[in-house]
């Protein structure tokens, strides 16, 4: 066996370089995906009438079936939709003139929603019920006591779910080169395959994806020590 | 866009539902041994090896299955080139199964570690105090309630495997999603596809969750039986 250890360096930068995208790939469903994850949780909490059992089955379905099968559902079936919207209203707007990580980023939002409406759900009902009872009784309206007591509290006991889901989409979203996207896989396979190195980059990609792991663990283990800083007693 | 070709592709798409299913039972399997055998290293803090051991972990837990796919599939050949055998022509299922198991292995020994340690200090001691040595203590006292924590981990874990095991097809396993691929390639109805795929899984997932649910609650069936008596 011989391995080019220059040239996993060289794949490195070459690889380094394809970073933003994944990066893209990685928050901009995360931030989607809370969105929709908070829309789902109140839908849910409030057993809103009609959208509760739509809102189960949303989420069952997509924590129930790999991420894969969304991102090619949404790529292969959201370009038929809108030429059939085309057709009907007569637009002249072609579903081939949309990029294809429009697509990706659209599903894994969806992806995003359903595992974040767990994760906000699980910390809102983590929230001792006894602080909503003590905003009340100042004279808070329920938005103003979930708003500014639940909620902040709510996402400090969620923070190790969130990190957690965050390096789980950084790792999810080298799927996104099967629909050929270039992020860190997609330029890994390039970069293998002009040079017919595959084991060295591909050693490179995960020397960089270990790296971003464990840079979003430390900077976790930092923000939750400040988050919860209010849990560390000094009124009493 | 013909909802009933589904009705076409499903038995044919089911039919290789067994190959993925046995990806997922070789990786637990080889997941269990090696999340055992990195738990007891772990937990008495063998030296050297629990310095390895954390690397693993990390390293199992900081890179995408797509990426530990991809170097076994072209590592492992080259390393066993060394002690002079040939796996360039093996089956790629293999490859498949050792990754999948050793990713399984790194999240299952965090859950046996987590719920050995999870077990109150004073069950230990209290069986002690009646005279049992370490083993029996491990074997019949921790151990019992340590699988009772770890279950709904455990649980997830799989159903995590499960959904992982959709991308063995990109190194050339004819899985469901295989097949899939060479069904797309000879029909051009990509989306029914992977429709039908998305439905089984959905199902398969669901089985699991349900089977495991039931599990659970018999694993469960002691706990709290305690506080009640008194």
């Amino acid at each position: 066996m011989q391995i080019d250890i220059p040239f996993i360096f060289m794949a490195l930068i070459e690889i380094f370089k394809a970073l933003p995208l994944t990066i893209i790939i990685t928050l901009v469903p995360l931030i989607i995906g809370f969105l929709i994850g908070i829309g789902i949780t109140i839908i849910r909490i409030r057993k809103v009438k009609g959208l509760y059992s739509l809102a189960n089955f949303y989420v069952s379905f997509l924590r129930g079936t790999p991420a894969l099968m969304h991102i090619m559902l949404i790529y292969l079936g959201f370009p038929l939709l809108i030429d059939k919207l085309a057709v009907t209203f007569r637009w002249t707007f072609q579903s081939t003139s949309i990029p294809i990580l429009l697509f990706v980023l659209m599903a894994l939002s969806l992806t995003a929603g359903a595992y974040m409406s767990e994760i906000i759900r699980a910390g809102i009902l983590a929230v001792d019920q006894g602080q909503l009872e003590a905003a009340e009784s100042i004279g808070m309206t329920n938005f103003q006591a979930m708003r500014r007591i639940v909620f902040p509290q709510a996402i400090a006991i969620s923070l190790p779910n969130l990190c957690n889901i965050f390096i789980g989409f950084l790792h999810t979203s080298s799927i996104a080169f099967i629909v050929s996207q270039k992020e860190l896989t997609g330029a890994t396979n390039i970069v293998a395959s002009n040079n017919l190195k595959f084991l060295e980059a591909y050693i490179a990609a995960a020397l960089i994806y270990w790296g971003l792991t464990i840079i979003s663990e430390k900077v976790t283990a930092l923000l939750e020590k400040r988050v919860t800083v209010y849990n560390r007693g000094g009124v009493i | 866009m013909d909802i009933t070709l589904i009705f076409d592709f499903f038995p044919k798409l089911i039919s290789y539902l067994h190959i993925t299913l046995l990806i997922l039972v070789a990786a637990v399997a080889i997941g269990l041994v090696i999340g055992v055998v990195i738990a007891l290293i772990r937990i008495y803090k063998v030296p050297v090896l629990n310095r390895l051991a954390f690397i693993y972990i990390s390293f199992m837990r900081g890179t995408p299955i797509l990426i530990q796919l991809f170097l076994i599939y072209f590592g492992l050949p080259a390393l066993l080139t060394l002690v002079h055998i040939d796996a360039s022509r093996a089956n790629p299922l293999l490859f498949v199964a050792i990754t999948y198991g050793l990713s399984c292995g790194a999240s299952f020994a965090e859950i046996i570690r987590g719920a050995i340690n999870g077990v109150e200090k004073g069950q230990a001691e209290a069986a002690y105090s009646i005279g049992m040595n370490e083993k029996q203590m491990m074997v019949r006292v921790i151990l019992p309630q340590a699988l009772v924590i770890a279950f709904p981990n455990f649980a997830n874990s799989v159903i995590g495997s499960l959904k992982d095991t959709s991308l063995a097809f990109t190194i050339g396993v004819m899985d469901m999603v295989g097949r899939g691929n060479t069904l797309i390639a000879t029909s051009l109805h990509a989306l029914e596809i992977y429709l039908t795929l998305s439905m089984i899984y959905y199902g398969v997932v669901i089985c699991l969750e349900k089977g495991f649910s039931l599990s659970e609650k018999k694993l469960q069936r002691f706990e709290g039986s305690l506080s009640a008596e008194k």
